[in-house]
């Protein structure tokens, strides 16, 4: 099964600075790759750095791991979890230690989204609410569970789907990176030829309703193509926020 | 605080606060927000205020419908199930307009946040 990804990450059509960040690796020899979307927050310059600081370390701990040829026999989802989780925590680390140096940044924090795929199986952690979905036989299967208190909210009956876009609080979130609760959630998925992943921050979500998504990610003709169509659909619906999107398709 | 203002052509005639656990509404005279026109039912409404389980010292008020005849309606739409409120939502209690005003509504950051 060969893998390909891209990304593109872009600043919206309203805020002026981009506080997300992406990245991606793809090992050919080893059947592996590596997709990350991190979303930014805290005033001043604080959610740039968080976000980058998340990502950087999770390529930093998890790029080796990729090209290890003694892991090309793909460790067991358990094993992979901890070896994410560690690099989630140095990245904690390191977001607390320039807190503690910058006064500036003490409200800064991240989300974080990141599928490791090792041969067929996709090892997916998140924490916050970027998110990652799995497209497969032309559905559209969202994997993560937003960490808010809005979906908490939709889970206990509280409130329905469309009172989402009115309620006050709907960007609170109740784990992050640079919180005090920064244990990520894991899952795994079998992935088949012709499957897609996409990892996106809430910027795409919130602009582009995802019954086009499909649409758009079938009429494409490469997985640059698919990524381009779906950032710039969201900036033709004046996306508020910063929108990024990483995209792993098989074949 | 938060409270329902009744509206007139659009001009406030009278404002109930919503300061207990739960108020009821309608043309009976045993309700906490009594209206005497001939579309509100005896009981009409329900509205309660809930503190939010997840975001401390935050509460969210909710209204359902008491099977009223003429229905009760937010932001034009005929609710069928309990139904949370927004400040400035507009409320109609059969043919009677409301405006639901959430004071600490309009305190919160509207960015994003996490709670730690």
């Amino acid at each position: 099964m060969e893998l390909q990804v891209t990304g593109q990450t872009d600043t919206g059509a309203v805020r002026s600075a981009n506080q997300d960040a992406i990245d991606w690796c793809v090992e050919p020899s080893s059947g592996q790759a590596l997709l990350v979307v991190a979303d930014g927050m805290g005033g001043y310059q604080g959610g740039e750095v968080a976000s980058r600081i998340a990502v950087d370390t999770v390529m930093e701990v998890l790029g080796p791991a990729l090209q290890d040829p003694v892991l090309r026999e793909p460790p067991g989802s358990e094993s992979r979890a901890a070896l994410v989780q560690s690099a989630l925590d140095l990245a904690s680390e390191r977001i607390e230690g320039r807190k503690a140096q910058v006064p500036d940044l003490v409200k800064m924090g991240t989300t974080i989204v990141l599928a490791w795929v090792s041969g067929q199986r996709a090892l997916v952690a998140h924490i916050g609410d970027s998110r990652c979905y799995l497209v497969q036989n032309n559905t559209l299967q969202c994997l993560t569970r937003d960490d808010t208190v809005v979906q908490n909210m939709l889970e206990d009956g509280s409130i329905r789907e469309h009172d989402v876009p009115n309620v006050p609080f709907r960007n609170v979130l109740t784990r992050a990176l640079g919180a005090s609760d920064a244990i990520a959630t894991f899952s795994e998925v079998l992935l088949a030829p012709g499957d897609q992943l996409l990892l996106c921050s809430d910027g795409l979500t919130d602009a582009l309703g995802d019954a086009i998504w499909l649409t758009l990610l079938s009429q494409a003709e490469s997985v640059q193509g698919a990524v381009q169509s779906m950032v710039a659909a969201s900036l033709a619906e004046k996306a508020k926020d910063n929108v990024s999107v990483v995209l792993l398709s098989t074949n | 605080m938060a409270s329902l203002s009744q509206l007139v052509d659009h001009v406030v005639v009278t404002t109930f606060e919503i300061n207990r656990p739960e108020v009821r509404v309608g043309r009976r005279s045993d309700n906490d927000i009594r209206i005497d026109e001939i579309s509100v039912s005896g009981r009409h409404a329900v509205i309660e205020c809930v503190p939010n389980a997840y975001l401390e010292g935050t509460v969210d008020y909710y209204i359902t419908d008491s099977n009223s005849t003429n229905g009760t309606f937010v932001n034009d739409l005929c609710i069928s199930a309990r139904q949370r409120l927004n400040s400035n939502d507009r409320v109609r209690i059969g043919w009677n307009e409301f405006r639901f005003v959430d004071e600490d509504e309009n305190a919160m950051e509207k960015t994003a946040y996490i709670l730690d």
